[in-house]
C-alpha cells in the first residue's frame, strides 16, 4: 500500500540552521510576535543589524546587563529614533562601500505613532534598509493602551468600556496603504498563519533594500491584549485574513497587488467573536467596524486594478 | 615638528567657519536640519557637497531629533559626522542627544546659541546650550569667527580621542556671531589632516558591525548601569585636562591658541576680575584695557568650556583676588541668578569667601554693551572695597 507523503512546506528548510536566540526565553505564551523575530532572523540571515526600541520586542532583544539573549547585532534605540538610527547605520555602511542589511523591528506604538515621523522621512529619501512592523494594534508592553492603528470600538486600558464613553472611537491609522504611498521600494503586508508569503516577503524586501525603503506590516495580534487563548493565536491571524480585516498584498513603487486573493470572505463577526476586545460591541458599533473593513479593503483592492504591480516570478 | 602653517584668509561668517571647520575634518555622515540663526551652517555644508569639496553622506532629515539619532549612529558604526542645529532644535533632539552621550558616541555638533523658551525669542541668548548642561556632553563656547573654526577642528580631536569618547557640542552666539562676518585663517586640507592623524593611531573603539554580537543601547541596570555611568564621568574628568593639551598641540601646528577650558586676560595681577564666555567676551577685555589705563587692576576670565566645568582652573585663577563679577546670558530658573554664577558659587570654598555678583545682561539680543561693562566693574571694584553691595543685578532692568 502506497503510503501518501505529504510535501512539507519550504518553510521549514528555514529551521534548519542554528537559532540565534538563547533557547528558554520567550515572551507571553502564543505571542505570534516570538515567532516573527526567530523566523525574520531565519530569512534574513545571521549578517543583519537589528534596530529596536523599548517594546515587547525589547524583552528579548535587549540583554541584560553585559549578557545578550541573541547572536545578533543590535542598536537598541529610543522610540523615537528607530528609522533614523537605520538611516545613519545605513549611510555610514554606504560611504565605505559596504553592503548591510539594517532591520528595523517595532511596534506599531513606534511606527504609527511617536516614531511616525523619521519614518515617514525615511521612507519619503527611500533609505535603504528593511522597517518590520508587528501591529499589536496598542501599547502591549505597557500594559494594553491604545495606539492609533487599535480599531474601531476596540477596548484597552485607555478605551475602557462605561456609561459615558464605549472603547476606541477612532478607525485608526491605515499604516502600511500610507508607507506605500511614500512611494517607496517595496512595501508589504503579511501575518504569521502565512509563513510562505511572509518568507516571500522578507527575502523581496532584502532584495529591494537595495533600490530603496522596504517596509513589511506584520499583524501580529496579542493574546494577552486582545483576550484569546494562546493557542489560538494563528488561527486569529488565519481569520484576519479570511475576514478581509487584514488583506496581504504588496506594493513597489505606488504599484499594488494582492499576494492572497479570498474568493469568498468569511464574515468579519468570526474574527470578532473571538477577541474578547470586542465582545462588548453592539450591532450598530459591529456595523461601523464592519464598514470600515469593508472601505479599507475596497481601497487596496481598487488601487490594485487602478495601479497594478504584476507578479514576478 | 613646527611645520610652516600657511592657511588661507577669508572673510566669512561665524556660520561659514562652523561649516568649514566641518569640511576640512572629512566627517563621513552630515546631518541637515535648518533653523535660524544656524540655517547658513547647514547651506554651507550643501555647497561645499555640490562643489565636491565634501564627500559625506548627506541627510536631509525631517527633523532634529532624526539628525542627532542618525549621526549618534552612524558614530557607533564607526564614522565620523557632524550635525548643527539651536535653541528649539536643541530642545527636539533632547531625548538623542541623551541617548548619544549614553552610548558614548563620540559626535561633534555645532549648536547656534539662541534664547528660549519664548516662542517669539528669535534672538541671542545661551538659555538652549545650560538647557542641556547635563545631558553628559561636552560643552565648548567660542568667542568669534575664528575661535568657531578651530574649536570644531579642535572638538574632533576631542570627542574622538580614545580616552574620552564623549560627544562635543561646539557652542557660539547666534546672531552676534552667526552672521558676523570676520576675517577667518582657513587651515589648509593636509594640515588638518595632519592634525587629526593621531586619531588613527590610537585603539579602535567599540563599532556595530553586522553578524557581530555587539548589542547597543543594552538594560544596563544596577551595578552594570552604575559602572557604566561612573565611567561617563570619569571621561569627562579626563576631558579637561586633554582639551588643555588639544589647545596646545592645535597652537603648535597652526600657531593659534587659546588658553584650553579657560583663558585668562590680565589675571596675573589682578585684584578684581569678571568672568564671562562668547561674543560678550571680546568687549569685556576692550573695557578692560582701558580701564588697565586708568590704573584699575582688573582681569577678565573667559570661559570656554563650560561641561565638564573647570573647577581646578577657575579655582586656581580667581584665588587671592577681592571681588568677582560673572556674566551670564542666561537665567538659572529655580535659582535668583545667572547659571554659570551659580556653579562658580560651588567653588567659594576653594576660592575664598569675597563677594561675588551675578550679572544677568544681553538676554533677547540686549546688548552686552561697554557701558553696561563699565558699570559692572564699578559695583565690582565698590564691593571689593568692603561697600555693601547687590549679589545679583539685571543690568538691563537697572538703567
Amino acid at each position: 500500500m502506497m503510503v501518501k507523503k505529504k510535501k512539507l512546506s519550504k518553510i521549514f528548510d528555514y529551521f534548519r540552521d542554528e537559532d540565534p536566540f538563547a533557547g528558554g526565553i520567550s515572551i507571553c505564551s502564543g505571542c505570534p510576535m516570538e515567532l516573527l523575530l526567530r523566523f525574520m532572523s531565519k530569512v534574513l540571515g545571521k549578517d543583519i543589524i537589528i534596530v529596536g526600541t523599548p517594546s515587547c520586542s525589547a524583552i528579548v532583544l535587549y540583554g541584560q546587563n553585559i549578557g545578550s539573549w541573541h547572536k545578533l547585532s543590535y542598536y537598541g534605540c529610543l522610540m523615537t529614533g528607530v528609522a533614523s538610527s537605520a538611516t545613519g547605520i545605513t549611510r555610514y555602511y554606504r560611504k565605505i562601500g559596504k553592503d548591510v542589511t539594517v532591520v528595523c523591528f517595532t511596534g506599531d506604538g513606534c511606527a504609527a505613532d511617536v516614531g511616525f515621523q523619521p519614518l515617514s522621512g525615511a521612507a519619503e529619501r527611500n533609505e535603504n534598509f528593511i522597517y518590520i512592523c508587528y501591529d499589536n494594534e496598542g501599547y502591549m508592553n505597557t500594559g494594553v493602551q491604545r495606539s492609533s492603528t487599535t480599531p474601531f470600538g476596540a477596548k484597552t486600558s485607555t478605551t475602557p468600556i462605561g456609561v459615558a464613553r464605549r472603547g476606541n472611537e477612532t478607525t485608526g491609522k491605515n499604516l502600511p496603504f500610507i508607507i506605500a504611498m511614500h512611494k517607496v521600494s517595496y512595501a508589504a503586508t503579511a501575518t504569521l498563519s502565512h509563513l510562505e508569503d511572509l518568507a516571500k516577503k522578507l527575502i523581496k524586501a532584502k532584495e529591494k533594500k537595495n533600490e530603496g525603503f522596504a517596509y513589511i506590516h506584520v499583524f501580529s495580534p496579542c493574546p494577552t491584549g486582545w483576550g484569546f487563548p494562546m493557542d489560538l493565536s494563528i488561527e486569529v491571524c488565519r481569520m484576519a485574513v479570511r475576514t478581509n480585516y487584514f488583506p496581504l498584498w504588496e506594493a513597489e513603487r505606488g504599484k499594488f497587488r494582492l499576494t492572497h486573493k479570498i474568493k469568498k470572505s468569511r464574515p468579519l463577526k468570526d474574527l470578532v467573536r473571538m477577541i474578547r476586545k470586542f465582545s462588548h460591541l453592539t450591532d450598530e458599533e459591529m456595523g461601523m467596524l464592519e464598514k470600515e473593513v469593508h472601505e479599507r479593503y475596497r481601497l487596496i483592492e481598487g488601487v490594485t486594478q487602478m495601479m497594478p504591480l504584476k507578479e514576478t516570478p | 615638528m613646527n611645520m610652516k602653517y600657511k592657511g588661507e584668509m577669508r572673510t566669512i561668517t561665524g556660520n561659514a567657519a562652523a561649516a568649514y571647520g566641518a569640511m576640512l575634518c572629512r566627517p563621513d555622515v552630515v546631518a541637515l536640519y535648518p533653523i535660524t540663526p544656524q540655517t547658513e551652517v547647514v547651506e554651507q555644508l550643501s555647497r561645499f557637497s555640490a562643489d565636491g569639496l565634501l564627500d559625506a553622506e548627506m541627510v536631509e532629515v525631517e527633523g532634529e531629533n532624526s539628525a542627532m539619532n542618525i549621526v549618534a549612529a552612524a558614530a557607533i558604526s564607526g564614522g565620523r559626522v557632524f550635525t548643527a542645529s539651536s535653541s528649539w532644535g536643541l530642545a527636539f533632539m533632547y531625548d538623542a542627544l541623551l541617548q548619544t552621550s549614553g552610548f558614548r558616541a563620540p559626535v561633534v555638533m555645532v549648536n547656534v546659541n539662541r534664547e528660549m523658551p519664548g516662542i517669539l525669542a528669535v534672538s541671542t541668548g545661551q538659555q538652549d546650550m545650560i538647557g542641556t548642561r547635563d545631558v553628559g556632553w561636552i560643552q565648548i563656547i567660542a568667542e568669534d569667527c575664528q575661535e568657531i573654526l578651530d574649536l570644531v577642528i579642535m572638538a574632533y580631536r576631542l570627542a574622538e580621542d580614545f580616552d574620552i569618547q564623549v560627544p562635543v557640542m561646539v557652542n557660539y552666539d547666534g546672531f552676534y556671531l552667526s552672521y558676523l562676518s570676520e576675517g577667518v585663517n582657513i587651515p589648509a586640507r593636509e594640515e588638518v589632516d595632519v592634525f587629526l592623524a593621531p586619531l588613527k593611531e590610537q585603539p579602535e573603539r567599540p563599532k556595530l558591525v553586522p553578524g557581530g554580537p555587539l548589542g547597543c543601547g543594552t538594560h544596563g541596570i544596577e551595578k552594570g548601569f552604575v559602572e557604566l555611568r561612573y565611567k561617563h564621568c570619569a571621561a569627562m574628568e579626563r576631558a579637561k585636562n586633554k582639551f588643555d593639551e588639544i589647545d596646545r598641540l592645535f597652537g603648535e601646528s597652526f600657531e593659534r591658541s587659546y588658553g584650553g577650558q579657560i583663558e585668562e586676560y590680565y589675571m596675573e595681577d589682578a585684584e578684581i576680575a569678571l568672568l564671562a564666555s562668547g561674543s560678550a567676551s571680546g568687549t569685556v577685555k576692550k573695557v578692560i584695557d582701558s580701564k588697565r589705563k586708568h590704573g584699575l587692576k582688573i582681569g577678565l576670565v573667559k570661559l570656554r568650556m563650560f561641561r565638564p566645568f573647570p573647577s581646578e582652573r577657575l579655582s586656581r585663577a580667581f584665588r587671592g583676588k577681592k571681588a568677582i563679577g560673572v556674566i551670564d546670558r542666561s537665567i538659572c530658573f529655580g535659582w535668583d541668578c545667572g547659571p554659570i554664577y551659580m556653579e562658580l558659587r560651588a567653588l567659594s570654598s576653594e576660592i575664598g569667601l569675597i563677594p561675588m555678583m551675578s550679572f544677568i545682561d544681553g538676554l533677547a539680543n540686549m546688548d552686552i554693551s561697554i557701558v553696561h561693562i563699565e558699570r559692572m566693574i564699578d559695583s565690582v571694584y565698590a564691593a571689593s572695597q568692603g561697600k555693601p553691595y547687590q549679589r545679583v543685578n539685571w543690568v538691563i532692568l537697572e538703567e
